[in-house]
């Protein structure tokens, strides 16, 4: 008698502790909870609580731009991109997410500090570098500088692709070139219209690494 | 008793029967955890997205009318797509009590049709051995989030094929309850610190476990699966489970260290809804300790565990004195995984030896040890073509240590069991496997005859 007592009193102190809170709250269904406190309770959980995620399957998103992440949360949510990884795990988590809350979590990584990768093949790496900051005049692809910044940080809707994992940026410059699974990004489609697979794999492998000037 | 497909309620021990005949052993077919082999990935978040079932991601925007707890994709939770196992997004879920994403009807079901082949296989046992395409088993699964802090999984599993105790011997069906952990947890975190705890309550050991390695969730993980025929399984390996209930305490510290202390005692009175309909109650004496240690390691793609578990339970030696003599039942376990993680590759790896001692509560009666070395390994391709390489190895000694289930035989078995599947859709696999015996009775000879070629289709929604 005595179990089954505190075994109901525990069950239900269990259940009303959890029932109405803010504070490192898991549920995306709720317009109250701060952005901040569903990219620490949830986001980390594939991005790394600073947006320095560890598998290449999740972008980094530390330092990202603050106007590009409150996109492509958008994007998500609105079922405009749709590359297999961004349906398989984003539509889900940003579905009922508000404009406020997706506000909250662009400052939250946006304000976050991006750790480089180890270096890429150093090689392939000096050849990303030149395509980098000087293009590939001859295929008529304009440098990444030139909208992603001089040390790739970025611009507004143009994201920072510094320290990127190599596997994401690949699969995304792959995206572009061979999709329409992101119509905002159509701009890179002329851009990487021309590229190869040694390019991308260049491209990716300086900038796992590349180093602020 | 006869072949054992259930999903769930696997006796404790061998499940090794001589036919009326005599010449030849019939087939221990153990069926483990039906249901709680896809409870991972069918309760928490994934199978409980049916608006994912469709393929282009076009259709999805047409959202069905159920809704789902995180509305992601399987293969965000379970690696490669094959529910059960977790990826370490999976073990966090978990860990959080099912917690993350928006409350929904937290409904799902699953069910399986199979085909056993048995290569010398006997009549008594009918569709269970002879290659019939059957309805095996089935679940329903009440799982998800209750509260910010609180979630869980309750199933509810019914065999087809559960037992033959009727005067005919004719196969008869049984619904009875499965797998249940209901939990408690939080999440400490910022840049500084990162700590999750967390509570509990579950009626089979390491059902609660996150690690693919977990007796609970590792191996034969397909309904229906050949097992390890004869051999003899420690009392951790479901030998408890649905039987028994516990309350736990568990800490993962920066995605680093998980330690977890249960306690565990008969379910029954208060705690006898998790163990309804699972044959007579198995009594245990007081609370029983069970630990759980676990270190954790991600980098890149690649991400890997080991582990160590000991558990310490009591049953009593006469089932029906429950003042008397106990048994004494010591496992120790090690455990290790290894996950690589992109794609459109996915390959998974691990190993699970436990090693148990029995003591006997009957004076005079020597002491038995029971040792089990479980491994597989499995690769997907795109989350939609697989295969998985399973290798066992059982042996005991066979004194008769334990009254409370009369293990008096040597019941060693060893064999492989390679896997080749497809899933058509997220939440279907179609697969086809093949259990080779190298021993079974603790004999070489013959043990070929129990080589059994297993289809299924195992679907959930």
């Amino acid at each position: 008698m005595k179990t089954a007592t505190l075994t109901v009193v525990l069950a239900a102190a269990a259940i009303g502790a959890g029932c109405t809170t803010l504070s490192r709250s898991r549920d995306l269904g709720n317009p109250n909870v701060p952005g901040k406190t569903l990219a620490q309770q949830v986001c980390s959980n594939c991005h790394g609580v600073d947006g320095n995620s560890i598998n290449p399957t999740f972008p980094k998103l530390a330092e990202q731009q603050d106007e590009y992440i409150t996109g492509q949360l958008k994007m998500f949510r609105s079922h405009h991109r749709d590359d297999p990884p961004g349906f398989e795990y984003m539509w889900g988590i940003s579905r009922s997410l508000t404009d406020a809350q997706i506000k909250g979590l662009a400052k939250y990584f946006s304000s976050q500090k991006s750790v480089p990768l180890a270096p890429g093949n150093p090689k392939l790496a000096a050849i990303g570098k030149q395509i980098f900051h000087d293009g590939l005049p001859a295929k008529g692809v304009p440098p990444c500088a030139s909208c992603h910044g001089d040390h790739g940080q970025g611009n507004g809707l143009f994201p920072r692709i510094a320290y990127q994992h190599s596997d994401y940026v690949i699969k995304q410059l792959t995206v572009f070139q061979r999709t329409n699974e992101r119509p905002d990004g159509v701009i890179m489609k002329t851009i990487t219209h021309s590229l190869d697979h040694e390019n991308m794999e260049a491209v990716a492998a300086y900038l796992r690494g590349m180093t602020q000037k | 008793m006869g072949i054992d497909l259930r999903g769930s309620r696997s006796p404790r021990g061998s499940l090794s029967f001589t036919n009326t005949a005599g010449a030849v052993p019939a087939l221990a077919t153990l069926a483990k955890g039906v249901g709680r082999k896809l409870v991972a990935g069918v309760a928490g978040a994934c199978a409980l997205i049916p608006l994912l079932l469709v393929l282009a991601p076009q259709q999805a925007q047409a959202v069905p009318s159920f809704a789902r707890q995180t509305g992601q994709n399987c293969v965000a939770c379970h690696a490669g797509g094959q529910f059960p196992e977790l990826t370490p997004y999976g073990r966090l879920f978990k860990l959080t009590g099912y917690t993350i994403g928006q409350r929904e009807l937290p409904l799902a079901m699953m069910a399986v049709v199979t085909s056993n082949k048995q290569k010398v296989n006997d009549p008594t046992q009918g569709k269970t051995q002879d290659g019939s395409l059957i309805f095996n088993t089935a679940s329903l699964f009440i799982a998800g989030k209750i509260s910010d802090r609180v979630g869980g999984f309750a199933q509810i599993t019914y065999n087809n094929y559960d037992n033959q105790d009727n005067p005919e011997g004719r196969w008869a069906g049984h619904t009875g309850s499965d797998n249940l952990d209901v939990r408690y947890a939080d999440h400490l975190i910022n840049n500084h610190q990162d700590l999750i705890y967390g509570f509990t309550l579950n009626n089979n050991p390491t059902v609660e476990d996150v690690f693919n390695s977990a007796p609970a969730w590792g191996y034969g993980i397909v309904p229906g699966s050949t097992g390890q025929g004869s051999g003899t399984s420690t009392i951790l390996e479901d030998g408890l489970g649905q039987q028994v209930a516990g309350i736990g305490a568990y800490a993962y510290w920066n995605k680093t260290l998980y330690a977890e202390i249960s306690g565990y005692r008969t379910g029954d009175g208060v705690f006898s809804f998790m163990t309804q309909g699972n044959g007579g109650q198995v009594y245990i004496k007081g609370t029983n300790p069970y630990i759980r240690l676990a270190l954790t390691k991600e980098w890149g793609p690649s991400n890997a565990m080991i582990g160590f578990t000991h558990f310490d339970v009591r049953p009593y030696t006469d089932q029906t004195n429950l003042g008397g003599a106990t048994d004494h039942y010591r496992d120790t376990g090690f455990d290790a995984q290894y996950q690589y993680l992109l794609d459109p590759y996915t390959l998974t790896a691990m190993v699970t030896r436990i090693h148990e001692t029995i003591d006997s509560g009957t004076p005079g009666v020597s002491s038995d040890t029971v040792n089990s070395l479980r491994a597989k390994t499995s690769f997907t391709y795109q989350a939609k073509y697989g295969a998985t390489v399973s290798y066992f190895n059982y042996d005991n000694t066979g004194n008769g240590a334990s009254g409370f289930s009369a293990v008096d035989t040597r019941y060693g078995s060893s064999g492989w069991t390679p896997e080749v599947f497809w899933l058509p859709l997220q939440n279907v696999r179609i697969g086809l496997q093949y259990t080779k015996f190298n021993r079974f009775n603790d004999t070489s000879q013959n043990a070929s005859d129990n080589n059994t070629l297993f289809f299924y289709v195992w679907g959930a929604y």
